[in-house]
């Protein structure tokens, strides 16, 4: 079977600065995949990439068939919103929209806005009750459930989520988790950035960098056995 | 969706878009004043200069004999062509007679007409209100002097051997050739002169801009073979001149204060646009086209430009009044012509102004996730 993601021998200069050094790795569809390091290693940098929001220096990276270097403006565009769903540690949501319209939102840049889909998502979430509330009257912990719900109301192949739980206490940092767990349960491939090893431990597979290069990968399910 | 976010985009940050609506709908009333003045103004100004004597003059040929005079029959001619720019028609009879031993002009000629293109002429006395009026007569302010007369004399006056007396009604100044002539009815010059269905001369008053009255002139020229049909230059010419600069001054003034306008609003969205960086960059990352959401933003400027157009418009009637009372001594009615020029422009200043929200297609996600 062909993998989801493959990247291969992926390079990324800023200047003089290597963020990311021949880095390869497959991801096969339904994976649940960490991506670790420390600070500076080009973690950020590789799902930027992923997501189609920065362009590999060289290097192949194919997802769901694409090749996303070969991609100009207006694909990568189009191809962020047919097959990424995104989850940021800062949450990103706007303002001044409530958590209905900030999910509607996707809705709107993919195709057409369901408002019920939309409050669906909320519900499966647990916030049916904060659909009408914009992100300032939400905790951190909902705000990154808005943030999910919104990642995932598209149908995407694949999500990309960079510390989402690095603004979150423990009772908040758990409910997402599980949230990710169910997401993984039901066939999503998730790609997961984080600092945390016991996140790291959840995943299938963990892809360790360290100064923009590929420093081991390893599977903590088949450690734990 | 397209709404609700505009919507939501309006009301997101109020402060900043209500300065900016402050400087659209500053520039729209200015505008808008000036454009309601301008349309009535020209209106008011050409009733205005009709008051200031004639500007068209029907008379026999230059080079012709100096006595050279046209059949009255030429005023039912002129009244015939039924042109709605003639204010007034004066026709004018010259009588060389004397009072006692002193020569002077008797002008033969209709009262109320003169009245009409004459206003500004200073009467000491009444006036003689009727075209019919056999008995009386003005004098100009020079030939009273020289004649001794004042208003309630009797002046008797003789042309070869035919006379007439008539009663002063009243004593003008007028600054020009009136002032050495004695002004009576058209019928008695004839009588006096033995010249009945004569006349010297046409004054007309023709309303319009310069270009209408030179049509008019065409008309009537075309019309009215025989004789010289000829516009009153200087009158014609100042006219237009005061128009046209009333005009240039204000297209160069709605210029100046869109400008102004612009740079206000220039200076708000720019404030904005850096607001709106995290924004633009999150949409970009969720999968929006920089069509799609800029859209957004230049529908957001375009409403705040149709409001202040619209607030600009309705401000503008209200300071047109007042500057045409003050200004102008007349009441400016609010023309409705104004409102989509009005709007059209507040709309492009709006537009214009929102350059900065346009910068911000060029906003990289990636750079505004790392939270730079």
């Amino acid at each position: 079977m062909v993998p989801l993601v493959q990247v291969d021998q992926l390079e990324k200069r800023f200047g003089e600065v290597r963020a990311l050094d021949r880095v390869s790795f497959d991801v096969e569809a339904g994976e649940w995949i960490a991506i670790m390091g420390p600070s500076g290693s080009g973690k950020t940098t590789l799902i930027n990439i992923l997501g189609g929001l920065d362009h590999p220096s060289a290097g192949r990276v194919v997802v769901d068939g694409l090749e996303i270097g070969s991609l100009g403006e207006r694909e990568l565009t189009r191809y962020r919103a047919d097959k990424i769903g995104f989850v940021f540690q800062q949450f990103h949501l706007i303002p001044y929209l409530t958590a209905l319209e900030n999910v509607m939102l996707a809705q709107y840049f993919h195709s057409i806005t369901d408002e019920k889909d939309a409050a669906e998502a909320l519900c499966r979430v647990g916030l049916s009750d904060r659909l009408s509330h914009v992100p300032a009257e939400l905790s951190g912990g909902e705000q990154q459930r808005v943030a999910i719900a919104r990642a995932l109301i598209n149908q995407p192949k694949l999500i990309l989520a960079d510390e989402p739980t690095g603004n979150l206490d423990e009772a908040n940092e758990a409910v997402v988790l599980k949230l990710l767990h169910e997401l993984h349960d039901t066939g999503h491939t998730i790609l997961v950035v984080t600092h945390s090893q016991a996140i790291g431990n959840l995943a299938d597979r963990r892809v360790e960098l360290e100064h923009g290069r590929l420093a081991r990968i390893s599977a903590p399910s088949l450690a734990k056995e | 969706m397209f709404l609700r976010i505009l919507w939501k985009l309006l009301g997101a940050s109020r402060g900043r878009l209500a300065v900016a609506l402050i400087a659209l709908t500053s520039g729209a009333a200015v505008c808008s004043a000036l454009l309601n003045v301008n349309l009535d103004a020209e209106r008011k100004l050409t009733q205005e200069f009709r008051t200031l004597g004639a500007n068209v003059v029907i008379a026999p040929p230059a080079g012709g004999s100096e006595a050279a005079l046209a059949d009255a029959a030429v005023l039912d001619r002129i009244a015939a062509l039924r042109v709605p720019q003639i204010v007034a028609t004066a026709p004018y009879l010259y009588v060389a007679a004397n009072s006692g031993s002193q020569p002077v002009i008797l002008a033969g000629t209709w009262f109320n007409q003169v009245a009409k293109m004459n206003s500004w002429w200073k009467l000491e006395g009444g006036w003689v209100s009727s075209r019919d009026d056999h008995e009386h007569c003005l004098v100009g302010f020079t030939a009273a002097r020289q004649l001794g007369l004042a208003p309630g004399s009797a002046v008797q006056l003789r042309s070869g051997d035919r006379n007439i007396s008539l009663t002063v009604a009243g004593i003008v100044t007028t600054g020009g050739a009136e002032d050495n002539q004695i002004l009576t009815n058209l019928d008695s010059a004839q009588a006096l002169a033995g010249l009945s269905g004569r006349v010297s001369l046409v004054e007309l008053s023709v309303s319009g801009t310069p270009a209408e009255i030179e049509g008019v002139t065409r008309k009537l020229a075309d019309n009215l073979p025989g004789l010289d049909v000829r516009p009153v230059r200087q009158i014609a010419a100042a006219e237009g001149t005061i128009l046209g600069r009333i005009q240039g001054l204000i297209f160069w003034t709605i210029a100046l204060i869109l400008v102004l306008s612009m740079l206000g609003v220039l200076a708000s969205m720019a404030a904005l646009a850096m607001e709106r960086r995290q924004d633009v960059g999150l949409m970009k990352a969720l999968g929006g086209t920089v069509p799609r959401i800029m859209r957004l933003f230049l529908a957001e400027a375009g409403t705040l430009g149709a409001l202040g157009g619209l607030l600009g418009f309705l401000l503008g009637v209200v300071l047109a009044r007042w500057i045409g009372e003050r200004i102008f001594g007349v009441v400016i009615s609010a023309r409705f012509e104004v409102l989509p020029i009005t709007v059209a422009l507040t709309i492009g200043v709006a537009l214009a102004g929102a350059f900065p929200l346009r910068l911000l297609g060029r906003v990289r996600p990636a750079d505004i996730l790392r939270g730079e």
